[in-house]
Parts: structure tokens; C-alpha cells; sequence
């Protein structure tokens, strides 16, 4: 290390040493938590410090929302914690990009006793003969179910095999009018997976998938939709709650969470609702969840933090921390806590933790949990055959296990040198060009000092990165690249060929293009009518009505959601009860394929609208009034007045408003995300919202980016087109 | 519109009738999000929810303030909207500015670049702008957070828009009066953009108070978290305590609706206009 590194590096600790004064001193921890644990951990953090004095234990909460991403982006910016809480799920991707430490060594001489754990717990956190994480807290799915509604039906005890649920499926819904007797998503692989183990079939075990036992599962399920047992439907499960209580789901599978949920805010339901262990098919399997600690390779203190994840992991804090936060334990001795033993809604749980499994340990998981969705799915909407829906998802898997990991060539690095070298060429080439033509005489040289501050902060911050989002499109960069650049394999075109070739891109594409075929011109000429009526003479309290319509704009996403699912609700919601009133048949809004994209095209509408409502009425402001005096005393009408004024006045701004919506409706992600996540069966997939899931959801950032220019050469030649349409009316005028 | 038109009262009921409808569709969830906040759990979710609360209860409030350091997180947010919306609307109306009335070399062209760079969509390009920034030291700073917020080539691409059609005569006549360009600039042509500058700094304000993403990847310590984050993490995986969420949005929304409210009064009549004609 040069002298001159040397005094760069002291002098960036000295900056981060000011930043976080306490870093440099003593024995300290940094632990991040999620959601609820993010707060409740300082409880447990400060247990531990009052035991050994002299540590410090840093805790940081991540909201859930985001927390993939956060962690991700902390690994590649080598800004890690110590120890983490991390999703089942996620323990192999941040294997896979060599972010976490292997534990064999520490458990060695420690006295925790890893055969005290649920075996599907120890599962997610044991891999190729190595221990990567400590499970925290487990939990799985159970049955809920209306104990008064079965009694009804002749039910004293919930079943306890396939065969008699189904028949007392069948009994619940002939003892009551409306609803079903089962909520069953479509669009939950977890709930699939759950029976498809129950059946006996096997996950990535010699083969993808089980022959024989896949579509055994299929039809058992899709008896459920055919005799309208359960709805084709995606579940939510703030819907669930009302739809239990009215009794239309009298029965549901969910986690432990629901009994607080379901004690808290259906308090008129207790005592007429109970747990049960899942009805058992060839063997017992549920869904094992939950989150493990796991302690980062990058941390500087890992003696330190073995002995805090050891410390959680116990029996004795994890009976504690159920106490605190109510998360069930991994351990089996802490089960044996009469806090835990004597609760009858949890004796179900406990029952099925024994034999409940968690998925297989791939850093691809997520993505392959997304094609069992979009496969499920086909197959019980009946599009599909059953075995042809195996044989497709079984392929899928295979190329999606196939391409992940690869090795680094050579060619990528001088790709990657001749492509950084001939932007700067070709700007400079294109600048001289164009500078030989111009008449220099009437330059103004102030406009680079008006120009400086933007065109600085865009280009650190747009330019350079789009250019190297461009070069990542054309490479393999992936979880395995992101912690690792050798990894990073130059592959040309692959990424375009291969989304041409992708079915679910293929249809976010059309879909995001019927978005905006039908979303721009509604919402334009809506803004522009509401504009206008904004400034109408006639109109008193404007202030008013512009705030009025501005709100939808303003309110957090989260609360649109909220009452647009209420009011899509197949159930309650208002336009079903709207239909009801005028005799029509009830709709699914947003379980339709058909309606599904329209719903969504009509809450975006909604949401926004205001935006370019307010900013006509600003243009209009600037339209001189005497204009309007001139043509009136000539006694134009206010029709006239429209077309002859105010419409070309307005021609800047409108060309402005329909080039900017389109682009926006072009990327059209909130509304699908929040709402429907792409289902039905990719009915409302977006190009953006498949980008983001590719991208941070899967890790395949390379194939995300790709995606990225798809969309932008779509972009750019909408946007051509009109501001050749635009000259040529500007020629007309 | 200018001179009085008369308008039969049939007329004019039926316009208040739509503009009242219009006004129920669009408050409606805002209406429903402060009931909301106010009400029990158990009367939250029901078939047939009710305007107003039955049981009127400040729990979702009381818990929200006793959950997070509201004075904290909301000053983090302010720092960051205000510094946004101040600096953006600047940087991006100097840079309008030379593009609508300056003469420089190759400047259609830079304007067609920037113009290009709207059309990639911004989640492709977070990844690189965290690691610029780590290169730079500034991850955990207000600095880092602001700056890539600071230039957005959609309000340069609105701001020109509307200084084009700023006549030139009144900037010639400032110039033989012997303004230089900074002063036409501040004393001219910012007055005369009041409307438009307006609602830009009400977007803006709004994008920033807004954001999610962003604040959370960049901020790694909680004291730094903005409102939004700091809210989102009350949310459990699987539960959500939908009163304490809702009075979290009332609170996010309302400075929102001020700001608006504040910037509304700035669109003012025909200043432009009477400018040429004077």
C-alpha cells in the first residue's frame, strides 16, 4: 500500500469514526432485524449487555418492505452488518454471492445443541455439510376454521386426511347459502407446495419434479375450484378476515400470526374459531418458515458475533423471546415452556412443525417459485393438462438451473475496455461535428455557467449509470456476480434473444402497451376537461376544488391500495354491490383475466389524473386575457373561443403532458405491484414489473437491464413518432 | 372566460353537480383513510364499512408517537424534501433557462440526450448510483441522499416548454437596459415562470416526502431513516395494524396537502401577458 493510500484510507476512517463515534471503541456489534424484530431485538440486545459488560450491541430495524433490497445492496456496497436476520428463503442467494459466513467452525466448541432444532429449521440453514446460519424462529400453516360453522354441518372435528376434507368441504358449503367453504390462492406456491409434499412428491431430488405425484396434487385441488369449493382466486389476507368472519372462507390455511391478527380485530369471532393440524395425505408435510441469523463474512468481530447468535438461538432466550414477541421457537426444548405447551391454538402448530419442510436450498429459488405460480395456475384454470403443466415447469426449472453459475472469460474485460473507450471518442467525434457547422458568432459562453450544476448531477448521476446499466445488459450478472466481478461472464446479445423467447416478458410487453394505448388518451383528455373546469368563471372555492383533485396524487400508495382492494372486493366491494343493485352478476376485478387490466388501467387513471390536471391549469394561467376579450367581441362562443384560443395556446403543454405520460404509462409498475403482482396468470404483468423482479427479486441483473432497453428502444420511438407529429402540426399552424 | 358570460341557472347547477361528483370520487379514499385512523381494529375490516367511526379512539396515534421518534424522522424528511425541492427547481430552471433563450453550441443536441436518458426507467440505474456514492463517502449523508435528486430532466424538459413561449422581446429590452443574463434570469424570467414553478416545487416536494426506496437503501443507520421508511417499518411480514398505518399516511399526507395549498395560490393570471402588453 502506497504512502498516499495509506493516508486516503486514515483519513476515510477518521471521516467514518466521526460518523459513528462509538465504532472505534470497545467491543461492538452492528445486528440488523425486520420489521416487528427490528425493534423488539434491543430488548434481547440489552439482556446481553447487562451479562457482559463492555459490549455494545448496535441494533438497526428494517421495514420489510424493501429489506431485500437493502440487504443486497449492503453486500455489494461491502456495508454489511455483523449478524443479520435473514428469510428462509433467501439463506442460498447470499450464499450464493459468498456474503455469509460458514459456521462449523464456532458450533464445534460451542455447547448449543444443533439436533435440538425442528429438522425442517435446520434445513434451510445446513448446506453441502455446513451450517451458514442459527434458525431465530420458525413457523408454519395451519387450518383455521369456524368450529360453529362445521358444528352446523355436522362437523364436531376438523378432518384429518384428504379425502374427508374434501368431503366436508363439500358438506360446509351445502350448509350455507353463498360464499365457499375454502379459501385456496391460486397464486400461492407455498400453499401448492405444501400439498404436493402432503401427496408425496419431491423437489429438485434426481428429478424436478415427482412424476405422477404433481398431477396427482393438481387434480385433487383443482376438484376444489371445479365444484366451486374454492374460488379462482389470488388470496389477501385482509379480505380473509372479513370473509371468515361473515363465514364466506369458513376455512383458511394461514401462519401463527392470524391468531393475534384474528384475536385483535375480529374480537365478536373468539371462541368460535379454532386451529388444526393440515388434513394428511400419503404423509404430514407444512410449509416451514420463518428466520435465521446469519453472521457476514465481511464483519471484522466474528468471535463476538458468534457468541450473540448463540446467545438468541438457545432454548433458554428463545422460550424468552417468544414471551416478547410471540414468534415461535426453533428449538424444541423451548416448547416445553408452559407459555407455550399449555396454549391449545398452538398445539396444532407444534404438531406440524415436526415434519414441516422447508424448500430446496438454491439460490435460484425465488424465480423457480414464481414459475410453480405461473404453472399451478395454468393447470387448474384448466388451460393445461396437468402433466403437460409438469413437464413445462420441469424444463423451466432445468434452464433456470442450468444458467446460473459460469465462468469468467477474458473477452468480457477488453469488451468492456473498447465500449468505455468509445463513448468518450464518439461524444467528442459527434461534438466536433456539429460545431463546424454552427455560427459561432452568436454564442452566449454564460450558458455554461447556467447549465453546470445540471448537467454535473446528471452526469454522475444518469449518464454513467445508464451507460453501465447498457454494459450490464450485455452480461451474465447475476447473484453469483454481484460480490464477485469474476464472475461476470460478457454474453452479447443473450439477454435480448433470450426475453424475445420469454413468454412472461412477452406478455408484460403487450399488456404494458395496452396500458398505454388506453390509459394516456383517458387520462389526458380527463386532465385536460377537469383543467378547464378548474378555470371555468363560473367556479367559486377553487382552492378548493384543485386540492380536490390533487389528493389521489398526494395519498401514500399503501391507503389507495387499501380502498381499491375494498372496493374491487368480489364479495363487498362497492362495484359488486353497484351490480348487485342494477341485477347484474357479480365480477372478479381483479382475479379476471379480462377485467383484471382494465381495473388497474382504471385506478391509475384515478391516482393520476391530478398531476396533469394542475399542470394545464398552470399553462392556462398564462394564456393573456386579452385574447379572450378580443375574439369575444366578435362574439365568438365559448366554443369557439376553445378552439381557436385556449387549445393552440395550449399546444407546448399538451405535447409536453402526452410525451411524459407516455412514458410514464410505458412503465407502468406501482399499481400491478401492490395490487396483483402480475396475475392472474400474467394478466397484468408489466415490462417494469417483470424487470423488477428479474432484477431484485432474482438477482438477474444482467437479464433485468436488458429488459430495461427493450422497453427504452419502445420508448424512444413512441416518443419520435410524436415529436414528428408535432412538428408537422406546428408546420400546419 | 374574461368577459362575463351569462349562464342559465339549469347550467350552472348541473356544472356544480359534476364538479361535486368528481370531488366525492376523488376525496372518497382520502376521506376514508382519516376515518380509518380513527377507528378500532375491529371496526376496521366489516362488509359494510361505515363514513364515520362508531367508536372514535386516538390508539392508531397514540401508538404511532409512542412507536417512533416522530420529531426525528420528520426532520430527516424535511431536510430531504426541502433540500430537493429547493435545489432542483434552481439547477433545473437555470439549465431550462439556457436551453429556452441562450445560444450555445450543440445545444439541441444536448437537450435530444437528455430528452433519451427519461426513457430508461429509473430502477435499472439505482444499483450504479449506490455504488457512485460509496465511491464518493457519501453513503449515510443527507448529501448523498439529495444529490442525485437535485437535476431532473423532466422539470428542465416542462421549465423549457414554458420559457419558450416567453416572448424574446422582453428579455431584448432587458438587455439594452443592461441586465446581464443572471439578473434577466432572477428578476425576469423567474417571476414570469410563477405558475409553472409552482408546480414544480409541489412535485418535487411530493416525489421526495414520498420516496421509500431510495432513503432506506441509502440512509444504514435508523437515525437517518425519513418518515416514510421509519412508517413502513411498523408493518410486520404478515401483519399490519391498518389504524396505526393509516394515521402514519394522515400524517405523511397532510404536509403534502399544505404545500400544495401554499403553491396553488401562485397561479395568477396573465402576468406574462400583461408584461408584452405593458
Amino acid at each position: 500500500m502506497s504512502l498516499k493510500n495509506k493516508a486516503f484510507y486514515a483519513a476515510l476512517g477518521l471521516v467514518f469514526c466521526l460518523g459513528r463515534a462509538p465504532a472505534c471503541a470497545g467491543q461492538q456489534l452492528n445486528v440488523w432485524a425486520i420489521g416487528a424484530e427490528g425493534k423488539l431485538i434491543r430488548q434481547a440486545a440489552e439482556l446481553y449487555e447487562a451479562r457482559n459488560p463492555g459490549v455494545k450491541i448496535v441494533t438497526q430495524g428494517i421495514p420489510w418492505t424493501g429489506a431485500h433490497e437493502k440487504l443486497v445492496t449492503a453486500v455489494v456496497g461491502n456495508m454489511a452488518p455483523d449478524i443479520s436476520q435473514l428469510g428462509t428463503t433467501w439463506m442460498p442467494e447470499f450464499r450464493a454471492m459468498n456474503a455469509i459466513e460458514p459456521l462449523d467452525g464456532f458450533l464445534k466448541t460451542s455447547a448449543l445443541d444443533t439436533a435440538d432444532f425442528f429438522p425442517g429449521a435446520r434445513d434451510s440453514n445446513f448446506h453441502q455439510g455446513e451450517w451458514y446460519g442459527l434458525p431465530w424462529y420458525v413457523d408454519t400453516r395451519v387450518m383455521y376454521y369456524r368450529k360453529d360453522l362445521a358444528a352446523r354441518a355436522g362437523y364436531k372435528k376438523f378432518p384429518t386426511d384428504w379425502e374427508s376434507f374434501y368431503k366436508f368441504s363439500k358438506a360446509l358449503k351445502a350448509s350455507k347459502d353463498g360464499g365457499y367453504a375454502f379459501s385456496l390462492p391460486t397464486n400461492d406456491w407455498q400453499i401448492f407446495l405444501m400439498f404436493y409434499w402432503q401427496n408425496g412428491g419431491e423437489l429438485l431430488k434426481d428429478s424436478p419434479l415427482t412424476a405422477g405425484k404433481f398431477e396427482g396434487t393438481i387434480d385433487y385441488l383443482k376438484r376444489f375450484f371445479d365444484e366451486d369449493l374454492a374460488p379462482l382466486e389470488g388470496g389477501n389476507d385482509t379480505d380473509l378476515l372479513t370473509a371468515f368472519e361473515s363465514g364466506y372462507y369458513p376455512v383458511f390455511i394461514s401462519g401463527p400470526w392470524m391468531i393475534s391478527q384474528l384475536e385483535t380485530s375480529k374480537p365478536l369471532l373468539n371462541g368460535r374459531w379454532a386451529t388444526a393440524p393440515l388434513p394428511a395425505g400419503e404423509r404430514r408435510a407444512s410449509f416451514m418458515g420463518g428466520c435465521n441469523l446469519v453472521m457476514f463474512k465481511s464483519s471484522p468481530n466474528k468471535a463476538l458475533a458468534w457468541k450473540f447468535m448463540e446467545f438468541l438461538a438457545g432454548p433458554e432466550m428463545q422460550a424468552r423471546w417468544y414471551a416478547l414477541s410471540g414468534d415461535l421457537p426453533a428449538s424444541r426444548k423451548a416448547w416445553l415452556a408452559p407459555a407455550l405447551a399449555g396454549n391449545p391454538q398452538l398445539s396444532a402448530f407444534r404438531l406440524e412443525l415436526d415434519t414441516a419442510k422447508a424448500p430446496p436450498q438454491v439460490a435460484e429459488w425465488e424465480n423457480i417459485a414464481g414459475n410453480i405460480n405461473d404453472a399451478v395456475e395454468e393447470a387448474v384454470f384448466g388451460r393445461v393438462t396437468p402433466q403437460a403443466a409438469r413437464e413445462k415447469l420441469s424444463a423451466r426449472i432445468e434452464k433456470i438451473l442450468a444458467k446460473s453459475e459460469r465462468q469468467q472469460s477474458g473477452a468480457f474485460k477488453i469488451w468492456l475496455a473498447i465500449f468505455l473507450c468509445l463513448i468518450p471518442v464518439s461524444a467528442v467525434a459527434l461534438h466536433l461535428r456539429g460545431t463546424r457547422t454552427g455560427t459561432r458568432s452568436k454564442y452566449q459562453p454564460i450558458a455554461v455557467l447556467f447549465l453546470l450544476p445540471a448537467v454535473l448531477i446528471l452526469a454522475v448521476f444518469l449518464f454513467i449509470p445508464i451507460v453501465a446499466s447498457f454494459v450490464a445488459s450485455m452480461t451474465n450478472w447475476n447473484m453469483y456476480g454481484v460480490n464477485d466481478w469474476t464472475k461476470v461472464v460478457f454474453v452479447g446479445l443473450e439477454n435480448y434473444a433470450g426475453l424475445l423467447r420469454d413468454p412472461v416478458f412477452l406478455a408484460g410487453l403487450r399488456n404494458t402497451l395496452v396500458f398505454a394505448f388506453i390509459g394516456v388518451p383517458v387520462s389526458v383528455t380527463l386532465s385536460l376537461a377537469m383543467a378547464l373546469a378548474l378555470n371555468a368563471q363560473l367556479l367559486r372555492a377553487r382552492a378548493f376544488f384543485r386540492v380536490a383533485y390533487f389528493i389521489p396524487v398526494i395519498t401514500t400508495m399503501v391507503a389507495v391500495a387499501m380502498i381499491w382492494r375494498w372496493l374491487y372486493n368480489p364479495e363487498f366491494g362497492l362495484f359488486n354491490l353497484a351490480l348487485g343493485y342494477v341485477g347484474l352478476p357479480a365480477q372478479g376485478w381483479l382475479s379476471n383475466r379480462w377485467l383484471a387490466l382494465p381495473s388497474l388501467i382504471l385506478m391509475a387513471v384515478w391516482k393520476g389524473f391530478g398531476y396533469n390536471t394542475i399542470i394545464f391549469v398552470a399553462a392556462l394561467q398564462s394564456i393573456p386575457d386579452s385574447l379572450y376579450e378580443s375574439i369575444s367581441i366578435d362574439g365568438a362562443t365559448t366554443r369557439q373561443e376553445f378552439w381557436y384560443i385556449t387549445l393552440p395556446m395550449l399546444r407546448n403543454t399538451a405535447f409536453f403532458v402526452i410525451v411524459m405520460t407516455t412514458i410514464g404509462y410505458l412503465q407502468f409498475f406501482a399499481e400491478p405491484y401492490i395490487m396483483t403482482g402480475g396475475g392472474p396468470l400474467n394478466a397484468t404483468m408489466s415490462v417494469v414489473l417483470y424487470m423488477y423482479q428479474q432484477g431484485f427479486k432474482f438477482y438477474n441483473l444482467g437479464y433485468a437491464s436488458a429488459m430495461a432497453y427493450i422497453l427504452f428502444g419502445l420508448i424512444f420511438a413512441f416518443t419520435a413518432v410524436q415529436f414528428r407529429v408535432q412538428k408537422k402540426l406546428e408546420g400546419n399552424f | 372566460m374574461a368577459a362575463a358570460k351569462r349562464h342559465s341557472p339549469a347550467y350552472k347547477f348541473a356544472f356544480y353537480a359534476f364538479m361535486l361528483a368528481s370531488v366525492v370520487i376523488t376525496l372518497f379514499p382520502f376521506v376514508w383513510m382519516l376515518s380509518t385512523s380513527f377507528k378500532s381494529p375491529g371496526e376496521i375490516f366489516t362488509k359494510t364499512p361505515t363514513i364515520l367511526p362508531q367508536l372514535w379512539t386516538l390508539a392508531g396515534y397514540r401508538n404511532l408517537f409512542a412507536a417512533v421518534n416522530m420529531g426525528l424522522h420528520l426532520f430527516n424528511s424535511v431536510i430531504y424534501a426541502v433540500s430537493v425541492t429547493v435545489l432542483s427547481v434552481l439547477f433545473n430552471a437555470m439549465a431550462a433557462y439556457a436551453f429556452a433563450k441562450l445560444r450555445f453550441p450543440g445545444r439541441e443536441k444536448l437537450f435530444a440526450l437528455l430528452l433519451v436518458t427519461m426513457m430508461v426507467p429509473g430502477q435499472v440505474t439505482m444499483l450504479p448510483v449506490f455504488l457512485i456514492l460509496k465511491s464518493m463517502g457519501l453513503l449515510n449523508s443527507y448529501a448523498g441522499l439529495v444529490l442525485p435528486g437535485t437535476a431532473a430532466v423532466f422539470a428542465i424538459f416542462m421549465l423549457r416548454q414554458f420559457m419558450a413561449e416567453i416572448p424574446e422581446e422582453i428579455l431584448e429590452a432587458a438587455r439594452i437596459d443592461g441586465f446581464s443574463e443572471f439578473a434577466i434570469f432572477w428578476r425576469i424570467m423567474l417571476p414570469l415562470c410563477k405558475p409553472i414553478i409552482a408546480t414544480l416545487t409541489v412535485f418535487s416536494f411530493i416525489g421526495a416526502w414520498n420516496d421509500f426506496l431510495w432513503p432506506l437503501i441509502i440512509m444504514l443507520r435508523e437515525d437517518k431513516y425519513t418518515l416514510p421508511v421509519a412508517l413502513a417499518g411498523l408493518n410486520g411480514q404478515y401483519n399490519t395494524d391498518w389504524g396505526l398505518l393509516m394515521a402514519g399516511a394522515v400524517v405523511v399526507v397532510l404536509p403534502a396537502v399544505i404545500i400544495f395549498l401554499m403553491a396553488q395560490k401562485h397561479y395568477i393570471k396573465g402576468i406574462a401577458a400583461g408584461a408584452v402588453k405593458g
